[in-house]
Order: C-alpha cells, then structure tokens, then sequence
C-alpha cells in the first residue's frame, strides 16, 4: 500500500469516526428533544383536562344547588351560563389541543373520543337540567338532583381517568416533574372531595333533619378523602420542589386546616348529633367555594412551574441540538479540509517526487522537476533532487566529454601504431633478404625492440667487385634512433657504391664523422669490405662490439679491440683492421643488444655465452645457426620481448662458384 | 642518484646506481650539467657501484665531457667489468682519465 493511500485512508477513517460520533450524540439529543416535545404536548393537553374537570366540579355544584331550589334562579342561571361556557371553552380548548398533538403523542384519538363524548352527554344532562329547572317546581328539579350529581360525577371522573391515561404514557422521569404530577392529581382528588361536599352538604344544611345515614356516610368519606389527599400532598413535599411551589401548597393547606377542616367538621358531627347547624347553606357554598378557588390557585401555581421546567427543557434540548448540529457541519468541514489539504500538500507533491526520482534513477534526465517554493520536508526533498539531478546532468557532461576523450585519443594512438607498423614494413624492406654476391652468401637476423629499430644492416656489392657491408646501432631505440638509423643506412649505402678507387675504408668513417650533426645521437658500426678476388677481408670498427671469424674448421676468433663510435667525437680517427677470409669462413657481426639481453633475473646473456653457442653450432649452415640463436635468446629471455634493439649479419665466403639463386 | 663530495677543490660525484641507461641518462645529465654550471671545472665520477652503461648513458658522459670544455677534466675512478669493456671498445679510455679509485683520480687532478 502506498503512503498516499495510507495518509487519505487514516485521514478518512479519523474523520468518519468523528462524524459518526457525533452523529449518534445527535440523535441522542434528538430523541431527548422530541421526548421534550411530547413532554409539553402531553402536559398542555393534561393542563386542559385539569382546568376542564375543575370547571365541570364546579358547573355540577351550580347545578345541583339550583335543581334543589337554594340559589336565586335568575342571578343562579346567568351565573350557570357563564360556567357552562367556561367548561365548553375548556373543553373545546382540550380537543383542539390533542388535536394539535397529534403528531407528538400516540393514542390521542381515543382521547379526543373520550373528550367529544363527555361533551355530548354534558350537553344532554343540561338540556334535562334546564327542562327541571324551567318547570319552575321544585318537586321536580329536587327529584332531577341526584340523577345529576350522579351522572356529572362520572363525566367528572372520566375527564381525570383520561387525564391519568395521558399522564400514564407520558410519565416524566424527572422528579420534581413527577412530584408536580402527583401533587396535581392529589390535587384534583383534594378538589373533587371538597366539591362533592360543597354540594352535597348544601343540600344537608338545608333539611338537616331529613338527612339519612346514607348522606352522611358520602360526606364523611368525602372529608375522608380529603384528608388523605393532604397527607398524600404532605409526603411529597420532601422533594426540593420551586419556593413558589411550596409557599402555594403550604399556604393552601394552612387555609385549608384553619378554616375548612374544622368547619366541616363541626358541620359533621352537628349532623350526625343531629343538632341543627348554625350555618346557612348559601354560606357554606361560598365558603367552599373560596376554598376550591384556592386550591385551583394551588393547581395553576404547580401547572405554570411544570410548564415552565418543559419549556426550559425544551429550549436547552432545542440548543443542544443546534450545537451538535453546528459541530457536525464544523466536523464535515474540518474532515473534508484534512483531505483536501493531504491531497494537495502531501500526496500530489510525493506522487510528482515519486515519478521523478524514479525517471532519474533510469537516468531519464529530460523530467521536469515539480516546483515547488516551500520550506517545508517536501520542499527539502525536491531541494534535493534538483541537486542530484543538476550533479548526474554534470556527471553525464564530464562522461561524454571523457568518451569523447578517449576515443579520439584512442584514434590517435591508433594512427601513430598504423604510421608506426608502416614505418617498421619500410624499415624491413631496406634490409637485405638473405642472398649472394659474387661468391659471398648474407643472413640476417633483425629483431627491433618496439616496432622500429635503431640497428640497420646491409650488404652492397661495389663497382670494383669488392663485397661491402655494414652494421649500425644508433644509440637509443625507438622512433629517433630509427629514423637516424634509416639517414645512416643511406649514407652508408651512398658512400660504399660512390667510394672512388682506392679510397681507404677508415677515410669512409672519418667522412661521416666529421659530417655528422652534433644534435643527433651517435651510432656505433662495423663497416667491411670482402675482396672477391683474394681471400682478405676488412672492416672498420667504430665503438662496435668486435665480430666473429667462424673458420672453415669450425675455431672461432675475435677480431679487433675497438673504436670510437661515429658522431660523438668531432676528430674521432679510425683504423682499418686486415685480415684472413678463406673460402667456408665466415664473419659473425651483432648489435650489443646480443649480448645485452637479460634474462629474467636480470644476468646479461654475455660475449662467453655467444661464444659458446657459436662455437657449438659452428658446423650448421648460417641459416641454421641464427635460427638456433634466436631460439636460445627467447628462451633466455623467457618472452617474445627485447629492452634494446638486436641485429645479426654473417656473411660467408663461399667454397666455389654456386649459382646465384640457390640460398640455404 | 647522485652523491658529491668537494675533495681539494675537485668535485667527486659518486653514481649510486647499478645502471645508467635510457631511462637514468637524462637525468644523470642533467646533474652533472648543473655541478659544471655551478662552476666545478675538475671533476671525478666514481664509477665504483656501477655495473652497466649503455648507449645513452655513454652518451651522457661524453655529453658532459664536452660540457665541461678543455679547461676542465673529468676523470673516471672505480670501473670494472662491463663499464670498462665499454670504455675500451668505444675508445672512451683514450677520453677520459681512467683511474682505479677516487683517491687516486683525486690525487691526479688536484696535481
């Protein structure tokens, strides 16, 4: 896997795993904001039912005192009128609201039926209500009372059976919300039981003496039931309810145990003791009712506290929301950011570094380097490369240039060794191959040290029959002492074929001497003659090693002592030296370069060594012989190589006349 | 290569080489040329450690000889074998003073 992909991989997998964490938050406080939601649906509808159940407690008490004829019908019915509407309006107010809630809350239909029902049957138990009333009997209305308080009773307690059903669905799990809820419905239970005996004790008042066991018993449960209510309300009052909350709850039971408690009381047991009570009707109606308008205070008071924790709750899971949801949109951003940035400032440049490095290294060295004008590693990197790149252009320029170099340095070389192998062909051909001349026979052996030799030799025959001869050494080897031996083998040629009659040989070699350039180097020579006609030969020594006369017998002798060498002496003299040349002797003349040759030790092949192969080889025929002293020099030598030029000429007198084509 | 030592006003160069040849040849010239530069007219080569001389190293020598003028000598002291079958056959004995040691060259210049 490459790092680009490494880098986009992480980059997006860091990035999901955040928003997906967030994501999950966000549900979280979504769920928590629709529970908000229904939360404060489900308790408006609740608080509408409340209100709506208080109105029709309260409608039923009007009623009921005027079906039994205590309140003033005209002023009683107007004010009858305005409760109806209250209860309607609450009514009609609850509907819309579970309509409205619909979305938030389940079940709301069976609500709204329980709700559209309490309302038709309320609207039928009016219209008989009104006809008893209207009649203007009190008979008849007195009889319709009780099938009225009956009946509103049950309306009374499915409008809070439904509000209990809603409140069951949707229970808080807050505390002080659960507390509230429970302190409303012992509210209600508190408001009911107090409502009932406001009816029901008007009645008694008014005909204490005609009231039965049975009345009496449902007007002390009632008060029972009341009393209970307090103590339920009392023993939620440990939970850290709002100061408004409890100020209302206390102040209302206060009231409640002051004024009514012990009213109700007295009233009690002056009905059990049937003794007439000392309070009018009417007067415990309005007692009552400022009582119940207290603890419907007490309702409003815990309603507004409970809507106002939903709201805030509502509102703090509204906020949440819209700051996870910030974040999320923040997270998006800040993942799409990372990887547009890796993108761009990591893997496009170590993608364009990548393809050039590897194009350098297959020493592609046209790629365009990336531009790249930053501080940062990458920038280094690609600083880098540039630098490598410029250092292999210049490796490359120097490589060329050395090829370029090299090869012409090689075809110079090879020029000069062609010249040279030219120069040695020509240096060859000047040499005489083996022959005869008049009765005398030549061999050569010519091995140069490098390609050309500064050793030459040849053999002339002169215009007065006389055979002569030479052999040169110029000092040095090589291409100077070639050359120099090349203008020597010419002059001496030239001097030997125009030496006019007479003129000594000595004279010959005081000649060049003496005409010898001083800038060039000097040679050494043996220059002869071999008189055809008498059995004499002769020669000049000039710094030559000194020959060798192999006689017919096979004794070999040394002949002459020495000379100066021609060119290095200005009035140099030289000496002709006679002597005995029979037919079958022959002369043995050689370079230093003979009996120079070292071997691999470093030990000089020497005149003793020479002087022994020749003598023991002396029956062979010349050819034979220099055959033979080749081989023993390679072999001496132990290579094909020599350090110094080496020449050999033997000429022979021959025994009598042969033909002049047949050679050894 | 070289080694001179001033003995009575004759400057005694001892050669410390088995051979003068091609490639020492130059060089020795070119020393020997600087102590005549130098204005030594009587000198002595000692020969003594010398085993051979070819061509160009007798070049060299004669070379030198000529160098150093007729005002000037040079003698040669110690040859043997080789180097004086060398100065016999290139008549080089009849050019240079000869002499079996360097006291004796010495001796024969400063005379």
């Amino acid at each position: 896997m490459k790092i680009r992909h490494i880098l986009l991989i992480l980059t997006a997998f860091l990035g999901a795993a955040l928003l997906v964490a967030v994501a999950f938050q966000i549900r979280d406080e979504l769920l928590g904001y629709q529970t908000a939601e229904r939360m404060v649906a489900s308790n408006t509808v609740r608080e509408r039912l409340l209100l709506g159940t208080e109105a029709l407690a309260n409608e039923r008490s009007q009623t009921y005192v005027l079906l039994i004829g205590q309140r003033n019908e005209a002023g009683g019915i107007a004010e009858l009128r305005d409760v109806r509407r209250q209860v309607d309006d609450l009514l009609n107010a609850a509907e819309n609201e579970i309509t409205a809630t619909q979305a938030s809350l389940s079940n709301t239909n069976n609500s709204l039926a329980t709700v559209s029902r309490i309302r038709q049957e309320i609207g039928t138990l009016r219209q008989q209500a009104d006809q008893s009333l209207g009649l203007a009997e009190g008979t008849r209305g007195d009889q319709f009372a009780p099938r009225w308080f009956q009946e509103a009773n049950r309306l009374v307690e499915e409008l809070q059976s439904s509000r209990m059903t809603i409140l069951q669905r949707e229970r808080p799990l807050d505390p002080v919300l659960r507390t509230e809820a429970n302190l409303r419905a012992f509210g209600a239970i508190l408001s009911e039981s107090i409502a009932r005996n406001q009816a029901l004790m008007s009645r008694a008042l008014e005909n204490s003496s005609g009231v039965g066991g049975f009345e009496i018993d449902a007007i002390s449960q009632n008060a029972g039931r009341a009393a209970l209510a307090w103590e339920l309300i009392d023993g939620q009052m440990t939970v850290p309810l709002s100061e408004g909350v409890k100020d209302v709850v206390s102040r209302t039971h206060e009231n409640y145990s002051s004024t009514f408690a012990p009213l109700q009381r007295s009233l009690l047991a002056a009905l059990i003791g049937k003794v007439p009570p000392t309070l009018a009707p009417a007067e415990w109606y309005d007692l009552t009712g400022r009582t119940l308008s207290n603890i419907a205070l007490m309702q409003r008071e815990l309603l507004g506290s409970t809507r106002e924790r939903l709201e805030a709750e509502l509102r703090r899971t509204q906020r949440s929301l819209t700051l996870w949801s910030a974040l999320l949109l923040l997270g998006a951003a800040a993942v799409l950011t990372s990887i547009l940035v890796v993108r761009r400032r990591v893997v496009r440049p170590l993608e364009g570094l990548s393809q050039a490095m590897l194009r350098l290294a297959d020493n592609d060295l046209e790629i365009p380097l990336p531009r790249l004008a930053r501080a940062d590693e990458i920038g280094e990197m690609n600083d880098a490369l540039r630098v490598f790149k410029a250092n292999a252009i210049q490796r490359q320029r120097t490589q060329n240039e050395k090829q370029v170099l090299h090869a012409r340095l090689r075809e110079a070389y090879s020029q000069l060794q062609k010249d040279l192998e030219a120069a040695a062909v020509i240096q060859q051909t000047m040499l005489p191959l083996s022959s005869r001349i008049d009765g005398v026979e030549y061999h050569g052996l010519f091995r140069p040290s490098s390609l050309i030799a500064g050793d030459t030799y040849n053999v002339v025959r002169r215009t007065d029959g006389a055979v002569g001869f030479f052999q040169v050494d110029v000092a040095g080897h090589g291409a100077a002492a070639a050359l120099v031996s090349v203008a020597c083998h010419h002059a001496l040629s030239q001097a030997i074929l125009t030496r006019t009659q007479g003129t000594p040989l000595e004279e010959i070699a005081v000649q060049i001497n003496d005409e010898w350039p001083e800038d060039l180097p000097y040679f050494t020579m043996i220059l002869g003659e071999i008189d055809s006609r008498s059995q004499r030969a002769s020669i000049v020594q000039a710094g030559h090693p000194s020959p060798l006369v192999i006689r017919s017998n096979g004794a070999v002798e040394m002949i002459g002592e020495g000379g100066f060498p021609v060119g290095m002496l200005p009035a140099a003299s030289y000496e002709r030296l006679e002597f005995d040349l029979g037919p079958g002797d022959r002369l043995f003349i050689y370079s230093d370069g003979l009996v120079e040759a070292e071997d691999q030790d470093g030990e000089q092949f020497s005149e003793a060594r020479l002087r022994t192969l020749v003598h023991d080889t002396a029956g062979e025929p010349s050819s034979m012989l220099l055959g033979k002293l080749d081989d023993v020099l390679r072999n001496w030598r132990g290579s094909e190589t020599l350090d110094d030029d080496l020449s050999v000429l033997m000429l022979e007198r021959l025994a009598e006349r042969i033909p002049a084509n047949a050679v050894h | 290569m070289l080694s001179t030592d001033l003995r009575d006003n004759v400057l005694v160069v001892r050669v410390e080489e088995k051979r003068i040849d091609a490639s020492k040849a130059p060089k020795f010239k070119d020393e020997i040329t600087r102590c005549i530069e130098a204005g030594q007219n009587q000198i002595v080569l000692d020969l003594s450690q010398v085993d051979f001389i070819d061509s160009s190293g007798l070049g060299a020598l004669v070379t030198c000889l000529k160098r150093l003028g007729p005002k000037g000598s040079l003698a040669v002291a110690g040859a043997t074998g080789a180097v004086s079958r060398l100065f016999t056959l290139t008549r080089m004995d009849r050019v240079f003073a000869l002499h079996p040691n360097v006291d004796t060259a010495v001796e024969q210049l400063s005379a």
